[in-house]
């Protein structure tokens, strides 16, 4: 109960922090741009799906830290970040094959752990890189996952090391060409900014031979050496943080270390830099001021990029979105919203269900901001992703779950809305394991129009066809708890003839809106492609349970059998078909989702057939 | 006086009594809501099989065998098809619009939506009898006006020995069955069809005696493979033989389509060309590739648009179009679509599109409409008895 009363405080206080993000102009370290994925987005967001990548979690747990602390951690001390026991390891083939000791459960390593055992197996790791993706067993892909992780970790690591101050001189000759004091310890890049006049020196330098070089000629020396030492991080180029060259038409943002290949740096690149470097040793010292400010006239370097216009709002936007976790909260309430439900059956129904309601409600307006905060921070319809459309039949569920519940007001609807909208959001954070939900489309589903209108509807359909087997499940449950009550059987029967007629003019009008963009994009209305059979097989299910209806081959029972086995049609359309990994629609390709599949499946054939042969038997037994 | 015979009995009466009542109940059966149940029974039955078996025999021989076909055999035994499924659901669905009671004003929803399903199926029929479809492969810089076949094949004899044009003879693939003479007038040599491969590859033919066999076939023999999954790695090859020039050019011909070298036949008087083709459909245009071009999502692998710059052709007159994923071209009847792309190594970029001639394209645009309509209104009609408010 604590972390219930602790999540929703924490909610009303991110709902207080973001109105004031919204007036406040400064820039957040949270919200640097970067460009990763195909799209700009907030460096909060990179540091959780490093995390995630890396870690399995969106923040290092235990050591408390949030992602984008870490990050920063590793930027301002790399060496520290090498030891740091970061990676999760869970299989003990895979630590075994390192030669490392598997620890019974912790499994977290380091990268100067790893490196040895992975540079013993370079051979091992080529041939399992000559493989196909889907020719690897698991200890194979997981081998081959770790090792293209802890060379992004690496690479990470260094990715900033060209501005932290590891350069010290102390001639004052040589500190003047460099423009610092002696004994002031400066970057790479500040030296690399005055490089021209150091390089002239140097240029005398070598002709002369060593035993005649003076104290400071071999202080020079001796850094020429160490920037070239230094020089050795150049491979690091995780981080496009800098927006390119304008005169460069590819859009491919930069990395710091790349400035620094010999390339003009231009006047928002150079701000940029200095200001980071400003930042890093600030945040270094721990002086918030000094942070703050490096951080406004890294925002000037910005604004100051004259090709693209950054959108801070949407920066700010999803960082947000980031740290408030509506879904979860929102799922909070949903559960939230059940435990009420099961108090009113048992003391002051009427209150509590009531209190339930205002619950569902809750979760429902946080699920609902969620989705539209997504839509506005990738400017496109709320689905495109399969993880959006498990978010979207959620949404859709509880929504006409709270139509049901106003309209019958006893609890049919907060019961049927909670376990559901529970249950999407559970799949969803499923999803979200997998990295950045925020993704970027292939060409034909670039389509804001199609997205908007085809996706939406199918995915409408899906929602209201699991609502209908969902009320199929009650209807029968109720039949064997209250077979007498004919006035109550028949209101829930008609409840879930109404949802069957909207899912299926939904699924119906979805599918042909898909046949209409498949003719407007590929010349063709239909292609017997498997997802869109999947999708035939929905509405021809449901015509087929209409018509049984109409022609007294099916009593309510029956029909409720009926929608309750639709679910495992609507199950397979949904994800089923891209089991097949055939066909135009296999985008949304998840190993490991077949098990789900048949289990559910199998959940329904023997709910389903068991609810509707007991209730058959009572009926019997009555008469 | 003989009272009236049981014949005429019959006619005067009973008949027509009897074939009033046939036809209401024939009416009866063929629009009755079972047989739309049972026929959807079946028609699930099909997609889901067609659906499963796409991964062992390909959505082309899939949607062949399943959907595109009267019927198919399991076995032995015969099953309708796709075709035979749809064309009774159209039957139940028009014997439906006769039934008298369904004509009332609480039905017109119900009306309308099985009107929207008429069109629906009738749009499906013509689109399944009358459209093709086929693709056009076109280098950056040059122009085609031809579109090809994506399945069937044709074998094509051009006589290219006068200077001005060239005389196409084009046998299509139903004749291309073991024993059977192709002659035509313009051809002074008969064709007898040896063998047909669906699928086949070239081998070098090695101390093996190749007496009789000429052209390719001198040096390589043709081998049947397995068909492949995907009908478009599919090369099809046919092997046949020439007699009537009385000459040396007599003998075993083999083709295989896609081949590098072009074959050639010689008689006294004539020069040919010969080849194993998808079949080609000629525009009164042409298409001209100006420029293809990609786009990524900054510093992914994941494509952002495709589009090809062309120009249309049309007496000689060019017209610059775009065609871009999403954005086809439509023009006298045919749509052209963004379909594919090929990048050869050395950076030349050659544009896939797809041609399409439809015509019961706009059947699913309508009948989507009237179908929504009509649920809508039913839904009008009985949504409030079936979510009734609590009164509190």
């Amino acid at each position: 109960m604590t972390s219930l009363l602790k999540n929703i405080f924490k909610l009303c206080l991110a709902i207080i922090v973001f109105g004031s993000d919204v007036i406040a102009n400064d820039l957040r370290v949270t919200d640097i741009p970067i460009q990763e994925g195909g799209r700009i987005k907030p460096l909060d967001t990179y540091a959780r799906n490093q995390a995630l990548a890396f870690y399995g979690k969106r923040k290092i747990k235990h050591e408390n830290l949030s992602a984008i602390d870490w990050l920063l951690n590793l930027f301002t001390n790399p060496d520290k970040g090498l030891d740091q026991q970061i990676f999760n390891i869970r299989n003990p083939e895979v630590v075994n094959a390192l030669e490392l000791e598997w620890t019974n459960n912790f499994h977290k390593y380091s990268y100067n752990e790893i490196y040895p055992g992975v540079e013993n197996q370079l051979t091992l790791i080529r041939s399992i890189f000559e493989k196909k993706e889907k020719d690897r067993d698991t200890f194979e892909s997981q081998f081959a996952e770790l090792y293209q992780n802890i060379m992004k970790y690496r690479e990470i690591v260094s990715s900033l090391s060209c501005l932290l101050p590891l350069f010290t001189v102390y001639s004052p000759e040589t500190a003047e060409y460099l423009h610092i004091s002696p004994g002031q310890p400066t970057s790479y890049a500040h030296i690399m900014s005055h490089r021209s006049s150091l390089f002239d020196v140097s240029q005398g330098i070598l002709t002369k031979p060593e035993n005649e070089w003076s104290e400071t000629e071999r202080e020079i020396a001796l850094l020429l050496y160490n920037l070239q030492q230094a020089s050795a991080d150049e491979f690091a180029k995780a981080l496009k943080i800098i927006p390119p060259s304008k005169n460069d038409s590819s859009g491919l943002w930069l990395s710091p270390w790349e400035l620094f290949d010999g390339r003009e740096i231009e006047p928002h690149q150079d701000k940029m830099i200095k200001s980071l470097e400003k930042f890093l040793l600030a945040r270094f010292q721990n002086d918030i001021s000094a942070q703050n400010a490096a951080l406004s006239s890294y925002k000037t370097g910005l604004l100051s990029y004259p090709v693209e216009r950054i959108n801070f709002s949407v920066l700010k936007n999803e960082s947000w979105l980031n740290k408030a976790n509506l879904f979860t909260n929102s799922l909070v309430f949903y559960l939230l919203g059940f435990i009420f439900l099961g108090i009113s059956w048992m003391i002051r129904p009427t209150l509590f269900r009531r209190v339930a309601f205002g619950s569902i409600i809750l979760g429902f307006l946080l699920h609902t901001y969620g989705i539209i905060l997504r839509m506005i921070i990738m400017s496109r319809p709320p689905i495109s992703t399969i993880y959006e459309t498990v978010i979207f039949v959620g949404f859709v569920i509880v929504l006409f779950s709270l139509i049901i519940e106003y309209l019958r007001q006893d609890g049919l609807g907060v019961f049927l809305g909670s376990v559901s909208g529970a249950m999407l959001h559970y799949v969803g954070f499923g999803y979200a394991a997998d990295g950045d939900t925020l993704e970027m489309l292939v060409a034909v589903l670039n389509s804001n129009f199609w997205l908007a209108t085809h996706v939406t509807t199918i995915i409408l359909g899906y929602g209201t066809s699991l609502m209908a087997g969902l009320i199929g499940h009650l209807y029968l449950i109720e039949k064997i708890r209250v077979p007498k009550d004919s006035a109550r059987l028949k209101s829930i029967y008609n409840n879930m003839f109404g949802v069957t007629l909207i899912a299926l003019f939904f699924t119906l009008f979805g599918t042909i809106l898909g046949g209409i963009w498949a003719d407007q994009s590929w010349g063709r209305f239909w292609g017997w492609d498997p997802k869109e059979n999947g999708a035939l097989l929905i509405v021809l299910w449901q015509l087929m349970m209409v018509h049984m209806r109409l022609s007294g081959l099916a009593k309510p029972d029956k029909f409720a059998l009926g929608m309750v086995l639709n679910n495992i049609i609507v199950i397979m359309a949904w994800f089923g078909v891209n089991l097949l990994s055939i066909g135009l629609h296999s985008y949304g390709f998840v190993s490991g989702i077949a098990v789900n599949i048949i289990l559910f499946t199998v959940f329904e054939l023997v709910t389903g057939f068991g609810t509707y042969y007991w209730a058959r038997s009572k009926n019997r037994l009555a008469l | 006086m003989e009272s009236l015979s049981y014949r005429q009995y019959l006619k005067n009466f009973a008949l027509p009594l009897e074939i009033r009542y046939m036809k209401r109940q024939l009416i009866k059966l063929l629009s009755s809501p079972k047989l739309f149940v049972y026929s959807l029974v079946w028609l699930m039955v099909l997609v889901t099989v067609g659906t499963v078996s796409q991964k062992d025999i390909g959505l082309y021989a899939s949607q062949q065998k399943y959907f595109s076909s009267y019927f198919f055999t399991f076995g032995f035994v015969p099953f309708p098809g796709g075709r035979i499924v749809l064309a009774l659901m159209l039957i139940n669905l028009i014997s439906m619009m006769f039934k008298q009671n369904l004509w009332k004003m609480k039905k017109l929803g119900v009306i309308v939506v099985h009107l929207g399903g008429i069109m629906l199926l009738v749009g499906a029929g013509l689109t399944a009898m009358f459209s093709s479809e086929g693709s056009m492969v076109i280098e950056e810089g040059s122009k085609s006006n031809t579109v090809d076949d994506y399945h069937i094949t044709e074998l094509a004899i051009i006589n290219v020995s006068n200077p001005n044009y060239d005389q196409y003879t084009i046998f299509g693939k139903p004749l291309f069955s073991s024993g059977n003479n192709l002659m035509h007038e313009n051809l002074e040599f008969d064709i007898t069809i040896l063998d047909y491969m669906d699928n086949a590859t070239l081998e070098t033919a090695e101390g093996t005696s190749k007496v009789g066999f000429k052209g390719m076939l001198s040096n390589f023999n043709l081998v049947e493979l397995d068909r492949d999954k995907d009908d478009m790695k599919n090369k099809p090859a046919i092997i046949f033989q020439v007699s009537g020039t009385f000459s040396d050019t007599d003998g075993i011909y083999g083709l295989i389509f896609g081949q590098s070298v072009p074959a050639t036949l010689t008689t006294n008087s004539n020069q040919y060309v010969m080849a194993l083709q998808k079949k080609k459909t000629y525009l009164p245009f042409a298409i001209e590739l100006e420029d293809f071009k990609k786009v990524m999502h900054p510093g992914t692998e994941v494509a952002k648009s495709y589009s090809s710059k062309i120009n249309l052709i049309e007496n000689n007159i060019p017209r610059p179009v775009l065609i871009e994923m999403n954005k086809p071209l439509r023009h006298q009847g045919y749509t052209f679509y963004q379909a594919s792309f090929i990048e050869s190594p050395n950076g030349e970029e050659t544009t896939v599109l797809a041609a399409v001639n439809n015509y019961g394209r706009l059947f699913p645009y309508i009948s989507s409409i009237v179908m929504s309509i009509g649920l809508l209104l039913h839904m009008l009609v009985s949504m409030p008895n079936l979510f009734k408010k609590k009164k509190s």
